[in-house]
């Protein structure tokens, strides 16, 4: 049969983000692929060398479209390592408060987007609609919907509302009360098991040559191998979770260790409401004069949070200037978004190509930057 | 910062190290020299560094040099290391690390469009990966002024309406 080329995306409903795959196909299976990445790249990391450390905070969430927070906590962390700032104790918890309810925005997202290259679109107006109503509790919290620019260099920009607590709490009641449904809907419907079960396979070698982490990571090498847990960050060592890991890797498993990690966000939200300080400050005074013209010791620091993809990290370099002299960014899905595409996406099919995406969680913005 | 002096004896005793750095518990700064970082490199993979995090590079313009920064990262202990080499900025190329972290093959590219590295051994390293059509000096150099850049590529145009509407005024 004749060799025929073919452009997944940019401009594709599989497609995740302005982002292509570009395929050799015979018949409807892929013979040789590469990632056309480039169509989002907006040269974040130079535009952060070119302004203030506090005015990067209104650029670096745009980094990700999905889950911006990690992005916030990875370069307020980097600035405490580097001056060595003490952040308060309400502030810790508030932080994980912000960063798990992202995650479970990102996941509700994420499984009712599964719905699309299935043929589900059910799930995916549901997860998209829970998905908002997170966002209503990010909005009365930080006073925007997706780019919150609420995790500061130093704690949180501000207290948490009168009685929000009360409302998260009857969200997460509601949420965890969505989720059988959910699992009904999409894990037990025949058309999205015909297609996931022993499909689209990670084996452990792969994970280890391409250098994936996250959920694809753990449920192919049969370890906890969570940032959270390997080298905890906020207060997470003082939390009770535990995470889905296992030996065997296919779109169905991946699928389902989201829809766990959900409840697990759920449990450490709610450990994190019961076990943080009533009040206190919530962000230590970085500077004495403007913050705008704030100085960062010299030096260079790596650090890393768990996004719902995987490791995130920022590699920080300061030169002791008011601006940060280099920050290079480790998107999640770097390693699977581009050598994964070419390397092991030829031998599936076309139809698998956005299924292969979405489980892998590759996200363009990301990887572009 | 038990496990990472450990870690950093073990080193020394193999490899000539410049210089130590501790950013914090669980993380090691190496500063190494070029000749060397291939084979501590193979030694950390071999003891437990399996995930290479990161390449990246850094351009420190008035000392005339680049700095690449490796990031492997043990999952078990929970360790980065960082290790960082030093090259000349004029005509900058070293050799690539594919054959110990095949996922590099891309961070090489990467930094290779960014940066005007090159990495020998890494036939996809000469291919563009973001920019499309490229043809100025690698954009994350220091020396690149994106500002007149975008200036002198994408000119201020002045916009004439072609059609203004004549509106009386009935009175």
């Amino acid at each position: 049969m004749k060799e025929v080329k073919l452009f997944l995306g940019p401009q594709h409903p599989g497609m995740h983000g302005n982002y292509s795959a570009h395929m050799y196909v015979e018949g409807d299976i892929i013979n040789k692929s590469y990632a056309l990445p480039g169509m989002l790249h907006r040269g974040f990391e130079k535009l952060m060398e070119r302004r203030h450390w506090m005015g990067n905070l209104a650029l670096i969430p745009r980094i990700c479209v999905i889950e911006p927070d990690p992005n916030e906590m990875v370069y307020a962390m980097s600035i405490e390592k580097l001056a060595a700032i003490e952040v308060p104790e309400r502030a810790h918890w508030i932080r994980m408060i912000i960063l798990e309810l992202a995650r479970l925005a990102a996941n509700l997202m994420s499984i009712g987007g599964i719905g699309a290259p299935v043929g589900l679109y059910t799930s995916v107006y549901w997860g998209v609609a829970d998905r908002d109503l997170i966002l209503d509790i990010f909005e009365k919290i930080t006073g925007a919907r997706v780019y919150h620019m609420y995790i500061v260099p130093g704690g949180v920009r501000k207290d948490l509302p009168e009685g929000i607590e009360e409302e998260i709490l009857d969200l997460l009641d509601y949420i965890e009360g969505r989720l059988p449904e959910f699992y009904d809907l999409v894990m037990r419907s025949p058309i999205f098991q015909t297609r996931t079960r022993d499909n689209i396979l990670l084996p452990e070698e792969v994970v280890w040559e391409l250098g994936v982490t996250g959920i694809g990571m753990r449920s192919a090498v049969n370890r906890e191998y969570d940032i959270r847990k390997v080298k905890p960050y906020a207060r997470y060592d003082q939390v009770e979770f535990s995470l889905p890991y296992g030996p065997y890797s296919d779109a169905f498993t991946r699928v389902d260790f989201k829809y766990i990690e959900m409840a697990q966000s759920i449990s450490i939200i709610r450990q994190s409401i019961e076990k943080m300080p009533k009040d206190g400050p919530v962000r230590a005074k970085i500077a004495t004069g403007s913050a705008l013209r704030w100085q960062v010791p010299p030096g260079m620091v790596y650090s890393c949070v768990e996004s719902a993809r995987g490791e995130y990290g920022y590699l920080v370099v300061s030169d002791g200037g008011e601006m940060p002299y280099r920050i290079a960014v480790r998107g999640s899905s770097y390693p699977q978004g581009l050598m994964g595409v070419e390397k092991y996406l030829p031998g599936h099919r076309i139809d698998d190509a956005s299924l292969w995406m979405d489980t892998m969680g590759v996200c363009a913005p990301e990887i572009d930057r | 910062m038990n496990s990472t002096n450990k870690l950093v004896e073990e080193i020394r005793q193999r490899f000539e190290i410049i210089d130590v750095i501790h950013p914090d518990d669980q993380q090691v700064i190496l500063d190494i020299d070029k000749m060397h970082l291939h084979t501590l490199l193979s030694h950390l993979k071999a003891d437990g560094f399996r995930q290479l995090s990161l390449l990246s590079a850094v351009d420190w313009i008035k000392d005339n040099i680049f700095e690449l920064v490796y990031i492997v990262f043990n999952w078990d202990t929970g360790v980065h290391v960082l290790a960082r080499v030093k090259l000349p900025r004029d005509n900058p190329r070293f050799r690539t690390i594919t054959p110990i972290y095949p996922g590099a093959q891309y961070y090489e590219r990467d930094v290779h469009e960014f940066f005007g590295i090159e990495f020998e051994g890494n036939p996809m390293s000469y291919k563009p990966l973001f920019l499309e059509l490229w043809d100025e000096m690698p954009p994350m150099r220091k020396d690149f002024d994106p500002e007149a850049y975008s200036r002198e590529k994408f000119p201020e145009r002045v916009y004439v309406p072609h059609f203004v509407p004549k509106v009386e005024v009935i009175e």
